[in-house]
């Protein structure tokens, strides 16, 4: 490790996506951690970490036209909601009322984010042409209007209520939906799934560091910060706000598609505002225009309610005892958690976390 | 023609009960600069708050109805002064936010109390004639549909009486115009603030009662109904008191036109436009209207600097 981290000789070293090899160090030993996570912890964990990292991909999105770009987007969970029918129907299997064609991951996965992006390229135009407050009502009639599609295009979503079967897990031919077995050695599917979102985790992480320090990345923050300015610096505003939502709503596809790939089953109801604005919480909580903030957030999310859980769980109070449920305490702790972070902390718990790496640089010297 | 003339009064009178809502929205908009996400959850506390006392401790239902009505309008008060105070001069898209973390809490504690069953407003009004309504020249007319349009003009009267004469909205006019400028004239700002979020409660409760009461009831669904009134804002310009109410007149007409006619309409074109259409209806117009006119039909266009 190099003695003195903060030093940077040249531009590229600045922007590089591990400036030093501290920071190489944590990445490697995080993931060969995580991926022995996988053989070791239960499936209840499993399941649990699948679900942070999927939630995180979805954020990240949300983070790209909301944190960089400044753009407010009430409606990313329907663009998540359309990556996960996507995969759906492209991976599912057909019923009497759905539609299915029983494709491989390796198409209908990279499919979902495309197909997702596509449409937010489609509505790009109406989005572009508006900024600020009234871009967030306007993303807010997305949302209706997605859901009213959602449950009433019964031959793909199985309608309200009902709902359908998600894709199914075939890799390069391979049925994975059972567990595979090398040697005598069986993997369950939940460990796929959990090296798969590890790697695309991983892979679109990283894409978003690289995003940031890209012209793009530039341009996105350029435009957050005073798009006046920007356009007046020969930012095409419209191309850029364009490819935000493009790159967003990937994001938020490729989430959607494997995230209800871990639950087995969607319902169209799961699509509602609510929905969108928990990845708007996620995105606050975790801090907003930052690459790490929406993992946190996200590992937050998920890993909250598992604690509430088992707080509820071993203090023997049955479920009448409460005034409220746990799923309500988790919402009223959410409410209360994204007005605290925005009042006291706006870079949310990267901020925290800033402070702390910070302190403990120069320990036991504050300066 | 006369399925025209009862869609066209109905449609009236919601979106007289929504202007109140949208009113809300643009005052508070106009003077703090903060668009209020929770507006629509103060419709249904203030629903609740009738609700609870009319039905529950059983005090008469005009107590009741008055009691709810100052209790959203302090809960406003409360809400702008330990929430929102903290965040003046942050960036609109945080407040924004802040106010949906507002909206979650209330209608999170609203839903545990409403539960599975819906609750009654405990008003008289569905006793009055054939079920609540009377017949006049064919149509079916709600006593609560042409109470409530009543109502609702007579507040925006009020309103912009109070606007036009009183100190308070003279104050409250020079702040929306200039903060800072408003305060060097001697304004007390922060009281302007507090009495914005106290009329936009007051209008929200009233709004409430009249989405839910009669036979409508209160519902864990009733605040999708009070969100109807932010395509309203939208249509007429976030700034603008006119846009409001016409905003939420063309809202409430949609629905209830789309309420009516969809049947017609789907077998005359054969096109299948999808169960619960209406609900849906004010946001497609909102959106045609935003493309053709990105700051409403009202609002002021922002002139932009550097």
């Amino acid at each position: 490790m190099s003695k003195r981290p903060d030093l940077f000789t040249s531009y590229q070293k600045e922007i590089s996506i591990f400036p030093n090899n501290t920071q190489k160090f944590w990445f490697v030993t995080l993931l060969l951690s995580s991926i022995y996570i996988c053989f070791i912890a239960s499936d209840y964990w499993i399941i649990l970490i699948t679900n942070a990292l999927l939630v995180s991909i979805a954020a990240w999105g949300l983070n790209i036209v909301s944190g960089l770009a400044g753009q407010i987007n009430l409606a990313h969970g329907v663009f998540v909601g359309i990556g996960t029918y996507t995969s759906a129907v492209l991976g599912g299997v057909a019923t009497r009322s759905v539609i299915g064609f029983e494709m491989d991951l390796l198409i209908w996965l990279p499919l979902s984010g495309i197909v997702a992006a596509l449409i937010g390229v489609l509505i790009s135009p109406i989005a572009v042409r508006l900024k600020g407050l009234n871009l967030g009502l306007v993303t807010l009639a997305f949302v209706f209007i997605g859901s009213h599609f959602f449950s009433n295009l019964t031959f793909i979503t199985g309608g309200s209520g009902l709902g359908r079967k998600s894709a199914k897990l075939n890799i390069l031919g391979i049925d994975f939906n059972s567990g595979y077995e090398i040697g005598n050695f069986l993997i369950q599917k939940n460990q796929i799934l959990y090296l798969i979102s590890l790697l695309v985790t991983v892979l679109l992480g990283l894409g978003v560091k690289n995003l940031v320090r890209s012209k793009t990345g530039r341009a996105f923050a350029a435009i957050r910060d005073r798009d006046i300015a920007a356009e007046a610096l020969g930012i095409n505003l419209f191309k850029y706000k364009a490819t935000a939502l493009a790159i967003s709503c990937f994001y938020g596809g490729v989430a959607g598609a494997l995230l209800t790939t871990t639950f087995g089953g969607v319902e169209p109801g799961t699509f509602n505002l609510l929905y969108s604005i928990l990845f708007i919480a996620i995105v606050i909580i975790g801090g907003a225009g930052t690459v790490l903030g929406p993992l946190f957030g996200a590992f937050f999310y998920v890993l909250f309610p598992a604690i509430i859980q088992y707080v509820v769980l071993s203090s023997n109070l049955s479920e009448q005892d409460l005034l409220i449920t746990p799923q309500q305490i988790e919402r009223i702790i959410f409410g209360l958690f994204i007005i605290l972070f925005l009042i006291f902390e706006p870079r949310g718990l990267w901020g925290i976390w800033f402070r702390l790496r910070n302190y403990f640089k120069a320990w036991p010297f504050s300066y | 023609m006369n399925i025209f003339l009862q869609a066209t009064f109905e449609g009236l009178s919601l979106g007289a009960v929504y202007s109140l809502v949208a009113i809300g929205f643009v005052l508070i908009f106009r003077a703090t600069d903060v668009l209020s996400f929770a507006q629509p959850a103060m419709v249904v506390v203030g629903a609740g708050i009738i609700s609870y006392f009319s039905t529950q401790i059983g005090i008469p239902f005009i107590v009741a109805f008055f009691l709810g009505i100052i209790l959203t309008g302090v809960l406003g008060l409360i809400l702008e002064r330990t929430f929102l105070r903290p965040m003046v001069g942050e960036p609109v898209f945080s407040v924004a936010v802040l106010t949906i973390g507002i909206d979650i809490l209330l209608r999170v504690v609203l839903d545990n109390w409403i539960g599975i069953n819906p609750k009654y407003m405990g008003d008289p009004f569905p006793s009055y004639g054939n079920f609540g309504s009377f017949n006049m020249a064919g149509l079916t007319v709600k006593y609560l549909e042409v109470t409530a349009l009543i109502t609702a003009l007579m507040l925006i009267f009020v309103l912009s009486v109070f606007f036009k004469k009183s100190k308070y909205g003279v104050a409250m006019r020079a702040t929306s115009l200039d903060q800072e400028a408003a305060l060097a004239q001697g304004i007390n700002v922060g009281r302007v603030f507090g009495l914005v979020w106290f009329i936009a409660g007051l209008l929200a409760a009233f709004a409430g009662f009249f989405i839910t009461g009669g036979f409508n009831t209160l519902t864990n669904t009733s605040f999708i109904s009070a969100l109807r009134a932010l395509p309203a804002v939208v249509i007429g310009g976030l700034d603008s008191i006119t846009g409001a109410v016409v905003g939420s007149l063309i809202i409430g007409l949609t629905q209830a036109y789309v309420g009516y006619y969809q049947f017609d309409i789907e077998s005359a074109y054969n096109i299948k436009l999808g169960n619960g259409f209406s609900i849906v209806a004010p946001y497609v117009i909102m959106f045609v209207i935003l493309i053709v006119k990105p700051d409403g039909l009202f609002g002021t266009e922002e002139v932009e600097r550097v």
